[in-house]
């Protein structure tokens, strides 16, 4: 119970701000948000003459109370979807959230199972001994030199 | 193991189609370029809605007849200079089948109309406000000119400043021999 209402509190925190700046943007916020579609830096940094023009209107819209959306879109409907700083996040312009996301996962699942593979291969030689150079060693006889002197020292330890 | 390889195969093989996609797309950047080099280049394809909205202009459907291509915003200094020699430029070589177009580019649409109110302009507008077009011809700044020959070639000159009259009726006169 107590964790469920700090998640609601949480959410308001985050929504409320979210809410506030959709219903009565500010001219920085969107100077900010906003490119100058001559000279492809955002508003805030540029002051070519289109730029200044497209500011004096985001100033003109604000005071007449438009949302930041209405705002957006009419800056869309003059200059197309390039004024966006970011895509949006909804229709055709999702995939470009959405695609380096599913490329993140193919990645994960891809270096996942590529490190699973490995470690199988490590491991599964082993019990049957036939594959490493180790194995190898292990299974072939000593020559009878070599077997009459380990012969020697392991009696010379024993006594 | 076999599926995860065609999925990545897959995958390589989009990414190169975007890239050669998107090269193929950008060669049109060139056109300036080359024309500046005294060559006559295929024109990009143009299709945008006239200012007005009563419809569409095609370069492509020009083909026949010398155009002239005059990109310009409302703000832009140098369009104010050139207004005047332009539209009496497009009246003056009207009767000899030369047409003229002025892409308007990177501009509000309110502003661009008081522009075309207060110079009067009588010459088909076409509207691009994102500025699409401006990679594909190679414009780097506004005004720009360029001259289509009959056979639908940019040649030169480009005119890279506010347009004289002196400057429109030479380009015109090579575009009408070329």
């Amino acid at each position: 119970m107590r964790l469920a209402l700090l998640l609601v509190v949480a959410l308001l925190g985050v929504a409320a701000p979210a809410l506030a700046s959709e219903q009565h943007p500010t001219q920085g916020e969107l100077e900010s948000e906003l490119i100058c579609v001559e000279c492809h830096t955002t508003l805030d940094e540029s002051d070519s003459p289109i730029a200044r023009e497209m500011k004096s209107y985001i100033a003109q819209r604000i005071r007449q109370g438009a949302t930041k959306t209405q705002i957006e879109n009419e800056l869309v409907a003059e200059f197309g979807p390039g004024v966006l700083g970011v895509p949006r996040k909804h229709g055709f312009d999702l995939l470009a959230w959405l695609l380096p996301l599913g490329g993140i996962a193919i990645g994960a699942v891809a270096l996942a199972f590529g490190a699973w593979k490995w470690s199988r291969s490590v491991k599964e030689p082993r019990p049957g001994r036939g594959s490493s150079t180790e194995a190898q060693h292990e299974d072939e006889p000593l020559e009878p030199e070599l077997e009459r002197r380990l012969d020697e020292e392991l009696a010379r330890f024993d006594a | 193991m076999r599926a995860l390889r065609l999925v990545v195969v897959a995958a390589v093989l989009a990414l190169l189609g975007l890239l050669v996609w998107d090269v193929a797309h950008k060669n049109g950047g060139e056109v300036a370029k080359k024309v500046d080099q005294g060559k006559a280049v295929t024109a990009p394809a143009m299709r945008l809605p006239l200012m007005d909205g009563s419809g569409t202009f095609d370069l492509a459907s020009r083909k026949g007849k010398v155009v002239v291509v005059n990109f310009w915003a409302s703000w832009c200094t140098g369009c104010k200079e050139e207004a005047d020699a332009l539209d009496a430029a497009a009246k003056r070589w009207k009767p000899k089948g030369v047409e003229f177009v002025g892409v308007n580019v990177q501009d509000f649409r309110g502003a661009a109309n008081k522009f075309l109110d207060r110079y009067d302009v009588g010459y088909t507008i076409v509207r691009d406000g994102a500025g699409s077009t401006l990679g594909h011809w190679g414009v780097t700044g506004l005004p720009e000119t360029f001259f289509v020959d009959k056979r639908g070639r940019v040649v030169p000159p480009h005119i890279l400043a506010a347009a004289s009259a002196k400057q429109l009726d030479a380009g015109i006169k090579r575009a009408l021999n070329s």
